[in-house]
């Protein structure tokens, strides 16, 4: 019997060995405790390789938990992801209100257009009202362009424009007689923000506030871009959006109405640089649109909407070629900044390749919104900045050169007549 | 040598043949161990845990992650509750089986199952003592339970969870129950549960006159024997604890929106089953209790065990409550397994 | 060789198995007993911009608990725990004084009278760059 009590005692020990070892073996916690709520979190025990986000989002004054949820306390992987929302993307449309939203956070705005969140869920690229709205048209189903359908419901109380319409219903394929709607409802409903991406590397990108905001393409040509560009890991939410990041669904190719599917560019694999990569063969673009970035030219209101539900993108695509360089008759509509509290202040700040100060001038849309990286310098210099890649461009104005534009006309083909770029 | 306490607590010597692992199994004494890891465990985790609704998940967390050694803590407090449900069981099936309830054993009986009784309430109060969202099915609906008794159902519900809907309150009384109504209790129950066994003439034996078998073993090596039952189950109790973590969940934001699986805790599993049979408050409530009313009469109402058979596994003169021990018992595992299958 | 007998050869490990279980447990119980779960205490007070505090000026600064001084020479900072057993002292026309058990001090913390032994803590004051004072009371 005392040898099996000895034997009961070395098992014990044993025993107690493993679990002080097991104890030893498990991942020392590391707290963060973010100025903005008070509370600890452990994340960073498991995650503390994920770089910031970006300057504006701190992880000692957000930490992680306010934007993504998830359990603060849990060192365990399954209870600690269980409440995340949105998995790994919390900008996601479905639950971006209770990650980016809130009144200190984007969409604490009363008036719709500062109100960012309001803005992207009413924005064409997220309802897909229009392209909804012109088949619907086209093929008999609604007797007007008006939006009265959109990828799924949209309600706004705060129409501001002449064009906004109040709500859009869901699109139910079901309720489609005619076969060509029916094949759009099976082919084309992929193209919005908040859609899964096609399948292949080029169009890999986020859904919600990600697809444009998390950069996903590398630079065709890295020497263009500046260190920044570079992150290994997509934590990143960024300001200075790159073309590439357009391209992940825009000039991917062309859609087909008799057949209704989406035709790819020919020119697959890609070609590496940007004369060849940035617009598809068949595409006609000056040397500004393809050595510029997107949003270079297309301004806030235009990518991300102005707070009213729209049915077209023509309403709401505002930018020019006259916006930067005028007409025969008229130089570019100008605004001198004397408020501090502009906008365009703000933007600067944000993507500071410009040190705008107060009293610059810069380049207007027509409907007043500033152009940030636009400057006209004391010496009368036209001058662009480019938000991305912090190149310098200098430009001049139509008015006194040898083009012989009837200036009303402003479709992007008039202007490539002449200064279409060869490929 | 001269007896200590613990030797004391024993009579000087015992039958030999009832004395070995493979007649009692060592069920009742397991238990009592187990009732101290349970103890030890339970008001360590005191130091820890905050019982209310927005604390209350959040301290489990904390202990299971972040207090060093309060994951293994917490693990053996939960693993030594579901083994003690198991090993009592088999304890009670054990002393039907050798029929030793017979008298003058019969209140003795009756205070182990009032202690079975015990056990599963305190495996429930402490599984809703998590308050996260898998416990909350089970909050709701055993709560909803006391509802459907009637004439007092409604007023037995506000004592229970001290609103009209599970709460801070529900919480705190939950506390209450698991730690002074029950396990308080419960230890008492225990101390006369065992002194019983001494005074009604330790381990069941047929009377000296029928006995065959003379030998016995002093109260020396019986502690010793318990202590080596310690050691091992203690050791095993341990691994299992260090490897096999206690189940745990996101915490219950919205007391109304269940979101975790409707599940049953395993040992209601049965109950859940019959849930789906029909009326609840038959099926719920009358049931379990008539099978408790059932198993609280055999040693009363059925052929009891008679002397000369005492002492030994299966004696035919209370073969039929061996039987219907036997059938209840085979049901309820039934129902069980049914009930852990996933759902069609 | 000893002669230990294979019985308390048994005892012996026995125990030695034991106690060093037990010593385990009783270092794992130790550490378990001894984790916060309180986050630290705070030790930086942000009291506001210099212009608030004109020369000459003893201002109460509660929330640390603490008394701010602007003297000729520049700011101090006195704290007003209690050397004695930590009650909050009160400001009197020359001094302070401790309700609890007496002490005494005067208006430059110094022991005057009291159980006290100690004077009153003078806390590091910063000035940031812009113009604020913060208490340190580490």
């Amino acid at each position: 019997m005392k040898r099996w009590i000895a034997l009961g005692s070395a098992i014990l020990l044993i025993a107690i060995l493993v679990a002080w070892w097991v104890n030893s073996r498990q991942p020392k916690p590391v707290v963060l405790i973010p100025t903005l709520t008070g509370k600890p979190e452990y994340c960073l025990t498991c995650h503390s390789d994920v770089p910031q986000i970006s300057p504006s989002h701190p992880v000692k004054t957000f930490g992680c938990v306010i934007c993504h949820g998830g359990v603060a306390l849990a060192l365990d992987a399954n209870l600690a992801h269980s409440t995340l929302r949105g998995g790994a993307n919390p900008s996601d449309l479905s639950v971006v209100q209770e990650s980016c939203g809130g009144s200190n956070c984007h969409s604490g705005a009363a008036a719709d257009h500062n109100n960012h969140i309001q803005r992207v869920m009413t924005s064409v690229q997220s309802t897909y009202a229009g392209a909804i709205t012109n088949i619907l048209y086209t093929f008999g189903a609604q007797s007007d362009l008006t939006a009265h359908y959109g990828i799924r419901v949209v309600r706004d109380s705060q129409v501001t424009t002449s064009t906004g319409v109040r709500s859009l219903e869901a699109f139910d394929p079901a309720k489609a007689t005619n076969p060509a709607i029916q094949k759009f409802a099976a082919n084309c409903l992929v193209c919005h923000i908040n859609a899964q991406p096609m399948a292949g590397a080029q169009f890999a990108r986020f859904t919600g506030c990600a697809a444009c905001h998390t950069p996903t393409q590398t630079p065709v040509s890295s020497s263009e871009y500046g260190g920044n560009q570079r992150k290994k890991l997509i934590h990143t939410l960024t300001t200075a959006i790159p073309y590439t990041q357009c391209n992940t669904c825009h000039n991917k190719g062309n859609y087909d109405l008799r057949t209704m599917t989406f035709v790819q560019r020919s020119d697959q694999p890609l070609p590496n640089d940007r004369l060849h990569n940035y617009y598809q063969p068949i595409a006609q673009f000056t040397q500004c649109e393809y050595t510029l970035d997107c949003i270079d030219c297309h301004t806030r209101t235009e990518a991300m909407g102005d707070g009213d539900i729209h049915s077209n993108e023509a309403q709401i695509q505002n930018i020019r070629c006259k916006t930067c360089h005028g007409t025969p008759t008229q130089l570019p509509l100008t605004k001198r900044l004397t408020d501090p509290n502009d906008i365009a202040f703000r933007q600067a700040l944000l993507n500071p390749v410009v040190n705008l100060q107060l009293g610059d001038t810069v380049l207007v849309t027509d409907q007043g919104e500033p152009l940030w990286n636009t400057r006209i310098l004391p010496d009368g210099t036209y001058q662009l900045v480019g938000k991305a890649t912090d190149e310098v461009f200098t430009f001049r104005p139509v008015m006194g050169s040898g083009c012989t534009q009837n200036g009303i006309d402003q479709s992007s083909a008039y202007c490539h007549t002449c200064h279409a770029v060869l490929r | 040598m001269r007896p200590n306490f613990f030797h004391h607590l024993h009579p000087p010597t015992i039958p030999a043949k009832q004395s070995r692992w493979r007649y009692t199994l060592g069920a009742g004494g397991t238990a009592i161990f187990l009732m101290l890891v349970l103890g030890v465990t339970g008001i360590l985790e005191m130091f820890y845990y905050i019982p209310t609704p927005e604390q209350a998940a959040q301290s489990i967390q904390t202990i299971s992650y972040l207090v060093p050694f309060g994951g293994l803590v917490r693990n053996l407090h939960f693993w030594a509750a579901q083994l003690f449900l198991i090993v009592t069981a088999v304890h009670l099936v054990r002393v039907v089986f050798t029929g030793s309830y017979a008298p003058a054993r019969r209140f003795n009986y009756l205070l182990g199952l009032a202690l079975f009784v015990f056990a599963i309430l305190l495996d429930f109060t402490g599984y809703i003592l998590r308050w996260d969202q898998g416990i909350q099915w089970a909050l709701i609906v055993g709560t909803n339970l006391i509802k459907t008794i009637p004439l007092i159902g409604n007023l037995l519900y506000i004592m229970l969870t001290g609103g009209t809907q599970p709460g801070l309150a529900t919480l705190i009384r939950f506390y209450t129950w698991h730690i002074f109504g029950l396990a308080l209790v419960a230890i008492i129950l225990t101390v006369w549960h065992a002194f019983r066994v001494r005074r009604d003439g330790g381990i069941a034996v047929p009377p000296p006159h029928l006995r065959t078998d003379k030998e016995r073993i002093t109260r020396y090596e019986l502690v010793r024997r318990e202590v080596l039952a310690m050691l091992f189950s203690g050791a095993a109790l341990i691994l299992l604890a260090a490897f096999v973590p206690a189940p745990i969940a996101g915490p219950i934001t919205d007391i109304n929106a269940m979101s975790g699986e409707a599940r049953a805790p395993w040992f209601f599993l049965w109950v859940q089953q019959m849930l789906k049979w029909g009326d609840p408050f038959v099926w719920g409530v009358l049931v379990p209790l008539i099978i408790l009313v059932v198993l609280a009469l055999i040693p009363y109402i059925l052929p009891k065990p008679t002397n000369p058979e005492l002492g030994k596994w299966f004696p035919r003169s209370n073969r039929f409550a061996q039987i219907v021990l036997a059938i209840i018992a085979l049901l309820i595992i039934v129902l069980t397994i049914f009930g852990s299958l996933p759902a069609s | 060789m000893s002669d230990l007998s294979r019985r308390d050869f048994f005892k012996l490990i026995t125990t030695a198995l034991l106690a060093v279980s037990g010593a385990l447990g009783l270092g794992a119980l130790f550490r378990f007993l001894n984790y916060e779960t309180e986050p630290p205490v705070k030790t930086e007070f942000d009291i506001g911009p210099v212009d608030q505090y004109p020369p000459g000026s003893r201002s109460l600064i509660a929330e640390v608990p603490a008394v701010l001084i602007h003297s000729p020479s520049g700011f101090m900072a006195l704290s007003l725990v209690c050397t004695h057993l930590g009650c909050t002292v009160e400001q009197k026309e020359d001094g302070f004084t401790c309700p609890c058990h007496g002490s005494r001090y005067d208006a430059n913390g110094n022991v005057l009278r009291g159980p006290a032994q100690k004077p009153l803590r003078a806390l590091r004051v910063e000035i940031t760059s812009d113009q604020h004072l913060i208490l340190h009371t580490d």
